[in-house]
């Protein structure tokens, strides 16, 4: 259904409500579920929950010409299915999005088609009721489902990048109907994510990183860290995630792996580091999926404007006449590798999530503002 | 095909080359730049993983497209 016009706050007596539920798909405003329709007063509830101007505009499409206001993001957070006190959530998660630097240069549009994965962290997730712990990725929890589905809501409805039209996914992934986890700080050995990035245990951060999607990596016959850590590398390393000399990965620990690295005295950075190390392929290898003239090029420089394109480059030039044993790691620098612990402490369960390219900052993030009625 | 509708709107002659499966996004996107039925050259999908011959064959389809256009009037709005 092709959007006839963005979303506004409707008129609906309550009587009206199934046929405003209908006529919200008319208008193109769903993510192909039914939206809860923006009727005024719910929209004003949202918008008595932050201090910001609801003409204030989060960020500019400058491609589309198409902006995104407080207000816009406050209609889109009803219809997600929102409750109003998630409302600085949504704006944050909004701004983390932006701020990891893949929408501005065509990440919502990939044929790759992946979305933004949020990652919730401090006090917020316990007052909001984020699920941390068993079936992070699965249904069951509103706030998951619907912060991070208000996000997809505005991709589509404000910025209108649709499927069939802007959207230019070959395949896409189920993630792009919502992706947001909490942190499961409490069962995490290692300082949570927030605190890594410089903020105080008691402030809440949204961190965002677009992913093509999200693989597990089950791994619960070995506590060996260096077992552990080399299914996880052979994960991230396959060539369905680009197979490049410059890549970054997203691990989701499950607590009982983290719990097992920390116990032989890993800390995040040892694991980042080992994976900076392992993570690659033989180039014979490479060479079997023809795939070097395009994996086996040089970093990106300042000049390249690092994008999520540069390290596609083809390279005609290319000499392949390196050693076929030699191996050739993936990723850079241990910066290019986030950690998290998330998920139940139930199974020797992870996941890696694979990013698009190089983005301006791994992750994006922004802060939640204090609730109006704290 | 912002850019090559952006760099029109510059009065530099723009020529954009898209292929048959990207031509709906290559669509939405002039008419959301104000120029819905903008022209371009269509060539065959795919490009990236093809060889050197083949990608000459494209090429050959591609120009004579390319400087229609670019000999064409067009009228930016």
């Amino acid at each position: 259904m092709t959007q006839e016009a963005p979303p506004a706050r409707e008129c609906y007596e309550e009587a009206d409500l199934l046929e405003a539920i209908e006529r919200c798909f008319d208008l193109g405003w769903t993510d192909g579920l039914p939206v809860v329709p923006p009727v005024p007063n719910l929209v004003e509830r949202f918008l008595s929950q932050t201090s910001r101007d609801p003409n204030e505009v989060i960020w500019t499409m400058s491609q589309l010409r198409r902006a995104c206001t407080v207000e816009l993001a406050a209609i889109n957070a009803a219809m997600a299915g929102c409750r109003p006190e998630y409302f600085p959530v949504v704006l944050a998660a909004l701004e983390a999005t932006i701020d990891e630097g893949q929408p501005g240069v065509g990440g919502w549009q990939s044929t790759t088609g992946g979305g933004p994965l949020h990652i919730v962290n401090g006090p917020v997730r316990t007052e909001l009721g984020f699920n941390c712990a068993g079936n992070i990725f699965g249904p069951g929890f509103r706030p998951n489902a619907t912060v991070g589905r208000a996000i997809r809501l505005i991709i589509l409805n404000v910025y209108g990048i649709r499927p069939h039209e802007l959207d230019q996914s070959t395949q896409g992934t189920s993630g792009k109907y919502t992706l947001c986890i909490g942190e499961n700080e409490e069962e995490s050995p290692w300082e949570p994510l927030h605190v890594e990035l410089g903020y105080a245990p008691n402030e809440s951060l949204v961190s965002a990183v677009h992913v093509r999607s999200c693989e597990f990596v089950d791994h619960r016959h070995s506590a060996e860290p260096h077992h552990i850590l080399s299914d996880i590398a052979l994960t991230i390393s396959r060539t369905g995630t680009g197979a490049h000399s410059h890549m970054r990965a997203v691990v989701i620990l499950g607590p009982e792996h983290a719990q097992a690295l920390a116990r032989r005295g890993l800390s995040k950075q040892d694991v980042k580091e080992y994976l900076v190390e392992h993570v690659g392929m033989a180039r014979a290898q490479v060479r079997a999926l023809g795939r070097s003239p395009v994996s086996l090029t040089q970093a990106p420089t300042e000049e390249d404007r690092p994008g999520m394109f540069a390290p596609t480059v083809h390279h005609a030039d290319y000499e392949d006449d390196g050693a076929p044993d030699e191996f050739l790691p993936m990723i850079a620098a241990a910066d290019d590798v986030l950690v998290v612990v998330a998920g139940a402490p139930n199974a020797g369960v992870s996941a890696v999530g694979h990013p698009l390219g190089l983005a301006r900052a791994l992750p994006g993030r922004a802060m939640v503002d204090a609730p109006m009625s704290a | 095909m912002a850019d090559v509708i952006l760099l029109e709107r510059r009065g530099v002659p723009s020529a954009s080359i898209c292929t048959e499966a990207l031509k709906a996004s290559a669509n939405a996107m002039a008419a959301i730049q104000g120029m819905p039925g903008y022209r371009y050259a269509v060539i065959p999908h795919p490009v990236s993983s093809l060889g050197d011959d083949e990608i000459a064959e494209r090429a050959k389809l591609a120009l004579p497209q390319v400087l229609d256009i670019l000999h064409a009037k067009v009228e930016a709005p």
